[in-house]
């Protein structure tokens, strides 16, 4: 039961299916499993690395200059993508070819940035999320969401391509429908 | 000729950032339910966009990929700045309503990408023509999703009540933002293929009375 309302919980939060947050990256993680598994672990990385970070900006940004946290985020996620890279050159150079486009997907994106804008928001609202550990399970749980809803377009992903489907509306146009239906059943949720 | 034509002219319907190439889409299933939230966020775009994408093209060239991303990240992250704090003085309702997505727009993979992709590869007056162009198709995406969706789902226009028999709600929602532009896409394409089966009949019309 507990397990249910977890998993109901994460698809009403989910960034994606309710707020539309890197729905263009979402397309080419349902590509295919490899995509899928590559751009999901990114993703996570991003939002879990990135939302630690983003709460030391919050933390020390004045109300008054909201207006630079943008800058700020802009420089966390510069220097995660850096970061990055480097490590996976040097820890994984042989995987490093196949896993550096995925790292350049992944870094400026609206599901990332989106993530630490809508963490900042809920804890502006909900001073009992203003905490590091509140920050870094936010960012991993929009992780989480990403791969869910990723799971789900990939479920339908080779049937909304096939030549069944109108020609003018095959590919995007019917996995944007597709994503409408899935999202209607989420609001639902809510 | 023709080709460059197509290339400097392309945004609006060959193109069209949103509908063809699926850029900058949360914006338009969010924010896009009304006039006004779209006008503000064609305000916020054109002026980020052209911007940073103007002043993103004075960096060297040399410098690596992973470099130039991250410096034209930072420029637009700074020209979002002034555009914010007179988006205040123009559309104090909307910006609060668009909430995140403001912020999301400066980050937007046409100017973080495309510039490196597309833009910087022309002449600086054929980049500056292909932009203004992009930009043009996205505001018209943004004008026709929010004039649609605000009278179908609200029954009005600017905030006008107009006498609509049948409101469908759920189009001011997200589900019904990502049904919407799906459809929109669909049509989309229907025209851009009948535009270029036309085009290519016309063309060899042409080339049979040449000869």
């Amino acid at each position: 039961m507990f397990l249910i309302n977890d998993l109901i919980t994460l698809l009403a939060a989910n960034l994606i299916l309710s707020q539309a947050l890197g729905t263009s990256t979402i397309f080419i993680a349902a590509g295919s499993k490899k995509n899928l598994v590559g751009t999901a672990c990114v993703i996570t990385l991003f939002t879990t690395i990135g939302s630690a970070a983003a709460y030391f900006v919050d933390k020390a940004l004045p109300s008054s200059v909201s207006d630079m946290r943008l800058l700020f985020y802009t420089i966390i996620i510069g220097i995660l993508y850096i970061l990055l890279l480097t490590i996976f050159y040097y820890v994984g150079r042989s995987y490093f070819e196949d896993f550096r486009k995925y790292i350049h997907v992944s870094a400026f994106n609206c599901a990332v940035m989106g993530t630490l804008f809508t963490i900042n928001q809920r804890a502006a609202m909900d001073s009992s999320l203003f905490e590091l550990g509140g920050y870094v399970s936010a960012g991993f749980e929009a992780g989480i969401g990403f791969i869910i809803a990723a799971i789900i377009l990939t479920a339908a992903y080779r049937k909304l391509n096939s030549s069944k489907v109108p020609a003018a509306f095959r590919g995007f146009p019917a996995m944007l429908v597709y994503l409408g239906i899935i999202s209607m059943a989420v609001y639902s949720l809510k | 000729m023709n080709s460059r034509r197509k290339n400097l002219l392309g945004g609006i319907l060959h193109d069209n950032i949103v509908l063809s190439g699926l850029m900058v889409i949360s914006p338009v299933i969010i924010c896009g339910d009304t006039l006004r939230n779209a006008l503000a966020l064609i305000y916020a775009f054109s002026a980020i966009t052209f911007l940073s994408v103007l002043i993103s093209s004075f960096v060297p060239k040399k410098l690596p990929y992973t470099a130039k991303v991250i410096i034209y990240a930072l420029i637009s992250a700074a020209v979002y700045i002034p555009v914010k704090l007179a988006a205040k003085e123009f559309y104090p309702d909307s910006i609060e309503r668009i909430g995140i997505y403001y912020p999301l727009l400066a980050v937007n993979s046409l100017i973080v990408f495309q510039t490196e992709a597309k833009f910087f590869k022309m002449k600086k007056l054929d980049m500056m023509i292909s932009l203004i162009f992009c930009i043009i198709g996205f505001d018209a995406v943004m004008l026709i999703t929010g004039f649609l969706r605000e009278l179908f789902a609200y029954g009005t226009i600017n905030s006008k009540i107009v006498d609509v028999n049948t409101l469908i709600n759920g189009l001011s929602q997200p589900f019904g933002g990502f049904i919407f532009l799906g459809l929109m896409c669909g049509v989309y394409r229907f025209i851009r293929s009948f535009v270029s089966k036309n085009d290519r009949q016309i063309r060899s019309e042409a080339s049979v009375s040449d000869k």
